[in-house]
């Protein structure tokens, strides 16, 4: 798991004389050039990549396609919804006009629809991720490097907050989050709810990453490069932010990637479940909920966000196990 | 053994009692008034908003009232609606009724969704990650890894609505869902429960299946292994008795924080197949904005996980010698 910071040059210096051919790569460099390797790394990464592209891009090529997620277009166009809210075409309204069909009852275009919905959930995975993976590197290197009282109080905070039902929290707090920004007699804007549910993943998204750290830090500290930090008059600080953080990126990268597709699919179960984002900001949990309300009678609603949202998942765990594997030669798949 | 126990339910009790204390706190202290959260969207008078403080009991000194809620669940309560008996963990103005009275109503839902699944799902997945470590590298191992990792990746609340609408609603091939107390006949218990079960495990079994592949794989990497295979001892025999016992310490470890956490209600599944359980109990309670309800459910569950996290514990002693307890 850990990388020794000189390794590489080091190496380099002892090698070079001899054989010219050999080239000093530090750490990043190796990692790279293993993953580069790695088929189904790549693969998966662009998958990714192209999530992220469309999430980025959505504007930009729903303006193209010439639509957007609000409009009620099957209820502006007579003959595309038949009286109880269907689409009259097959295939839930599919056609050249509309990609991915209609949406049951309003009669949104569900192409536009899920571009905004992946959006929107990027967005917020994203920000639950960057927040956690922070709190994470200040709280376990913290308990790691300080130890004592910090290393107490942190390691207790981090065993309660894992034996905290998580969905049960997730779906109890966020409307007392949202509480905090608002009266509950008035409505809630959107971003408000964006808010609160990247507040309430965050609180419980970073233990796992933060114990990761903690024992990292612990191991590390005792290796003789900190020591040697420590005899030349290093700063705690600058120890840290030289010594012991170029060390953590590799669990902090492969813990990320497992995170942010585990963010992506509990704020779409809290849409699902109805505490989410809710009418008529486009997300692709809460077309899970639209999705079991018309199931019965128009499933190929379901189709496209479910079908997308498994390519996505397997896609970010496939690179999650590349970027491990790229770090860690040892590991056995 | 005992002293283990005695210990590690000391420390439960001290987690619970910080859970309830923050959980209190945040819903009582944070919002401006949970009476307002009550109430609605503009529906109570100022009359009506005192009456809803004074049953809640939020006229009073926050931690006057968690006070007052601590020694309710020791002693039981007296409320203006209803009396509310010795284990107290709240009383829901919404029923006028005691909230461990509906929780334990509901449990029964949930803990067969929980029981039925957690044995497919263990069963299977334990057998397929054999069969693929088994076998590792061959055809049978990618198709069970690819497939298993597929499957882990879907969520229940896309394959449930798809599985009701193909085996149920367009070919009848199960029966409607639906919760039956088995005291009633476990026909029809079973076969209400049989799409629930079916779908939860699909995702648990793909899981289950990629964790003790991994496992075994490693378990079969160590020292140990490799020696009583060097020493003659036969391949079936080192992989059964070596390396499956210690692959199930990571196994062991995972299922008990998802039976912790199915107990405590498996929010989506119930929701999707509408069953009446704990989960779908809590979710409603968010909806109403129940919270004598909603802290009664939260602490329900963090004992359910405290106490799967000791047996867990005390798994590891059984399965590992090395493991002492106390």
């Amino acid at each position: 798991m850990q990388v020794d910071p000189a390794g590489g040059t080091e190496m380099s210096i002892a090698t070079k004389p001899a054989e010219p051919a050999l080239v000093g790569r530090s750490p990043g460099q190796l990692m790279w050039r293993r993953f580069r390797r790695d088929r189904i790394g790549v693969v998966s990464a662009l998958v990714v990549a192209f999530f992220f592209l469309i999430g980025l891009l959505a504007p930009v090529i729903s303006a193209l396609y010439g639509k957007d997620p609000y409009t009620r277009y099957g209820q502006i166009q007579p003959g595309l919804l038949n009286e109880y809210g269907y689409p009259i075409k097959p295939n839930g309204g599919m056609d050249g006009e509309f990609w991915f069909g209609l949406e049951p009852s309003t009669g949104r275009d569900v192409f536009t629809e899920l571009l905004y919905g992946i959006r929107t959930s990027l967005f917020i995975a994203l920000a639950v991720t960057v927040l956690a993976v922070l709190t994470a590197i200040v709280l376990g290197i913290a308990a790691g490097y300080l130890g004592g009282v910090w290393d107490f109080l942190i390691s207790r905070l981090t065993d309660l907050l894992m034996a905290f039902p998580q969905q049960l929290f997730f779906v109890a707090f966020l409307p007392i989050t949202t509480s905090l920004f608002v009266d509950p007699r008035e409505e809630t804007p959107v971003w408000i709810k964006v808010v609160s549910i990247i507040v309430v993943l965050w609180a419980l998204g970073w233990m796992t990453l933060g114990r990761i750290l903690r024992g990292v830090t612990l191991s590390l500290r005792e290796r003789e490069f900190v020591e040697a930090a420590k005899v030349s008059g290093a700063s705690p600080w600058r120890i840290i932010r030289k010594e012991l953080l170029p060390n953590t990126v590799s669990p902090i990268l492969v813990q990320a990637t497992y995170m942010l597709p585990s963010f992506v699919t509990t704020a779409a179960a809290l849409s699902f479940l109805g505490v989410g984002i809710t009418e008529p900001t486009p997300d692709w949990g809460r077309m899970f909920a639209t999705a079991a309300a018309v199931y019965r009678s128009d499933i190929t609603y379901m189709f496209f966000p479910g079908v997308s949202l498994v390519i996505f998942v397997v896609a970010f765990n496939l690179l999650g196990d590349a970027v491990r594997d790229a770090f860690d030669p040892k590991t056995v798949r | 053994m005992l002293r283990f126990l005695l210990r590690r339910s000391l420390g439960a009790l001290a987690i619970l009692l910080l859970i309830s204390a923050v959980t209190f706190f945040l819903f009582y202290a944070i919002p401006r008034n949970p009476a307002l959260l009550a109430c609605g969207k503009g529906v109570c008078t100022q009359e009506q908003l005192a009456v809803v403080e004074h049953n809640l009991g939020i006229d009073k000194p926050i931690p006057q009232q968690y006070w007052e809620y601590m020694v309710g669940i020791f002693a039981g309560r007296e409320f203006p609606a209803g009396s509310c008996p010795a284990p107290c963990l709240g009383f829901s103005f919404r029923d006028n009724r005691p909230v461990l009275d509906t929780i334990l109503d509901r449990l029964p839902t949930t803990l067969s969704l929980a029981a039925g699944g957690v044995v497919v799902f263990l069963v299977l997945g334990l057998g397929f990650g054999m069969v693929a470590a088994w076998r590792r590298g061959t055809l049978t191992d990618r198709t069970v890894s690819s497939t298993s990792l597929v499957l882990s990746s879907a969520q229940i609340y896309f394959l449930g609505p798809l599985a009701l609408a193909l085996l149920v609603y367009n070919n009848q091939i199960l029966s409607q869902p639906g919760y039956f107390p088995i005291t009633e006949g476990p026909g029809a218990w079973f076969a209400g429960l049989l799409l629930p079960w079916l779908v939860l495990s699909t995702i648990f079994t793909a899981q289950y299946t990629r964790l003790s592949r991994a496992a075994l794989i490693e378990q079969l990497q160590e020292d140990h292994v490799r020696t009583a295979r060097a020493k003659g001892m036969g391949r079936r025999t080192v992989f059964f008795r070596y390396a499956w016992r210690g692959s199930l310490i990571p196994i062991v470890t995972v299922l008990g924080i998802d039976m912790g956490s199915l107990i405590g209600g498996a929010m989506i599944t119930e929701q999707t197949f509408a069953l009446p359980g704990l989960g779908r109990l809590a979710v409603d309670s968010v909806t109403q904005s129940n919270l004598p309800m909603l802290m009664g459910v939260m602490l329900f569950a963090a004992l359910m996980i405290v106490v799967f996290n000791i047996i867990v514990d005390a798994c590891y002693a059984l399965i590992d010698p090395r493991v002492r307890l106390a």
